[in-house]
């Protein structure tokens, strides 16, 4: 029986969780149940068992043959049947019970501008390291590497990544991190340095396992509760909602909660939020460590970076990046104001690679939004993508949403299934796209 | 600065530095003695190029310390790009924080990034061996 225990400790410094994840052919879990029930049943009745092991193809099913020989038969036999009941197929069970929750949480907060001063440009930058880490703790994870340009500091962490621009903070975590433990200190933080929340803006798809999520991010409803309670009553323009494709298979929702003092979107960028499942294997395998490796998770990510081809998807950025062990990738992409993250769990049964970035729809030197796209996509060939776009300032444009999809279905394959819109006062036109091969 | 002089002194004879820790050169002198006196030398240096606003070079400042004191043999010199500017501009940083090892008057190699293990297997890589070491990688 092949369970593969999966120690995550490195990736999770604070953590030293251990979950288990199997590929499709095997079934520990209902080998589980059924060696418990059997040692419920042999505690009550004797009986004479015998065992046997079926075929190889799938390795721990177990059937079970009984000769009875007391009065409470009939009790038996229901036990009997409870256990035979379970389902003993993959194709009954998720593909794994439990494995890391690559789907993150992203928290972005903005801040007036009115106390930036060409004397004083930093803004929220000036924020001293201790307390960010504070903050950081709190939210149960921590720096492995991090850069800064004149622009902005990029932090990369044990569980995703962290952006500090003087007038905006953007965190993105994954696994079962306490992200909103952050929206309250970070307010204070910035008061600190005179600046004052201006918006707030909390997303995320839907969790591969949302019961392994403590609370409150086992229902969105809860996490809009308490993303409320941490910021100021005077945010008059506030929405949350979900949007769900009506067709899609499993169902991969988008959650959104915005909330500013203003209605008038402040950021000049788009931000697009790629999230990919079923990742192509072979592509996948790029991203767990090789054997003699030395055990630098620096040069380990840097190949990692280079055999994939994610330094191709903007040539011009200067990419820090890291590699987890035993597997797992993260690094965030640098070049003048812009940002990009690519985060990626690669264990079959649970693969998740997520990409972001904040561009301009008219960007001549850095690159088509859809080509961009293409490129990232292209680097993981997933069986499952969604695209979730947000214009911010920018006026909505139909055709750039039809081009993505036609350089998607073009260069990749992909057939874009649904497409939902909604409007966010303060923060802008959130279109939510979801792709799937063709053949599929 | 004692210890920019007494690697001037020692400089032809490569003798090893005294300090375990971070010399931080905060003026156009101090990095022209210092710099100039490991011109001749074979020992490692490492310019630690950030900013006192750097959160990302404050975050990997315990872990520089650490190697200070660890690697003896090696001068690690912390420069601020607001304060020597015209120096940070030389060397052509435009991340932080940049690390930049030199020998013998030459880059041998650079780090760009709170990159701990990268930083640690490079400095282990040039601190011994010959001065003939004359890689000159731009880490991109």
């Amino acid at each position: 029986m092949h369970t593969y225990i999966h120690n995550i400790q490195n990736k999770h410094k604070l953590s030293s969780s251990f979950s288990f994840h199997y590929a499709c052919n095997h079934d520990f879990i209902g080998l589980l149940t059924r060696m418990l029930l059997l040692l419920y049943t042999l505690q009550n009745l004797s009986y004479k068992y015998h065992f046997s092991s079926t075929s190889h193809h799938y390795l721990s099913l177990l059937s079970l043959q009984t000769h009875t020989h007391t009065h409470s038969s009939a009790l038996f036999l229901l036990q009997l049947s409870l256990f035979c009941y379970i389902p003993t197929s993959s194709s009954d069970l998720p593909m794994a019970v439990s494995g890391f929750e690559g789907f993150e949480k992203r928290l972005e907060l903005r801040f007036f501008n009115d106390s930036i001063t060409n004397n004083n440009p930093m803004g929220l930058r000036l924020i001293d390291f201790e307390s960010l880490d504070q903050v950081l703790n709190e939210v149960q994870c921590t720096v492995v590497s991090a850069v800064a340009n004149h622009s902005f500091d990029a932090y990369v962490l044990s569980e995703s990544s962290l952006f500090v621009y003087p007038t905006k903070i953007i965190i993105k975590t994954c696994g079962t991190t306490q992200l909103l433990k952050s929206i309250r200190p970070l307010i204070h933080l910035a008061r600190n340095v005179n600046l004052t929340l201006r918006a707030c803006r909390y997303s995320r798809g839907s969790f591969i396992f949302p019961n392994s999520q403590p609370f409150p991010y086992t229902s969105f409803e809860d996490e809009v509760v308490i993303v409320e309670e941490s910021l100021p009553k005077s945010f008059r323009y506030r929405k949350a909602s979900v949007m769900t494709p009506s067709n899609s298979n499993p169902s991969r929702a988008w959650h959104v909660f915005t909330a500013s003092a203003d209605v008038e979107p402040d950021e000049t960028l788009v931000v697009v939020e790629v999230c990919m499942t079923e990742l192509d294997r072979v592509n996948a395998r790029s991203f767990f460590r090789r054997k003699g490796d030395e055990g630098n998770s620096d040069s380990a990510g840097k190949e990692m970076t280079r055999l994939s081809g994610i330094d191709m998807i903007n040539a011009n950025a200067f990419i820090c990046d890291f590699a987890f062990d035993p597997c797992g990738y993260s690094m965030n992409g640098v070049d003048g104001d812009r940002y990009s993250t690519i985060h990626v769990t690669p264990e079959d049964g649970f693969s998740y690679a997520s990409f972001e970035c904040g561009l301009s729809l008219y960007d001549g030197g850095h690159g088509d939004i859809a080509e961009v796209l293409a490129r990232a996509i292209d680097v993981f060939r997933p069986g499952c993508v969604s695209i979730a776009t947000t214009y911010n300032g920018e006026d909505y444009d139909h055709e750039v949403t039809k081009r993505v999809e036609r350089v998607l279905a073009k260069k990749l394959g992909l057939k874009c299934r649904s497409r939902l819109m909604d409007e966010f006062p303060g923060s802008g036109t959130v279109v939510y796209q979801s792709f799937t091969p063709r053949r599929k | 600065m004692g210890t920019a002089i007494s690697n001037m002194l020692g400089a032809g004879e490569g003798n090893e530095s005294e300090h375990s820790g971070v010399t931080k050169l905060s003026s156009s002198a101090q990095w022209q003695l210092h710099f100039n006196g490991m011109k001749d030398s074979n020992q490692l240096l490492v310019i630690d190029f950030s900013a006192s606003w750097c959160g990302p070079c404050k975050s990997f400042e315990p872990a520089v310390r650490h190697m200070a004191v660890k690697f003896t043999d090696v001068s690690f010199v912390k420069v601020d790009v607001d304060e020597l500017p015209e120096v940070a501009k030389e060397f052509d940083v435009t991340a932080m924080p940049t690390f930049v090892l030199m020998k013998n008057g030459k880059e041998v190699d650079r780090i760009v990034g709170a990159k701990q293990d990268e930083l640690e297997n490079k400095v282990t890589k040039h601190r011994g061996g010959d001065s003939d070491d004359d890689h000159h990688q731009m880490v991109k």
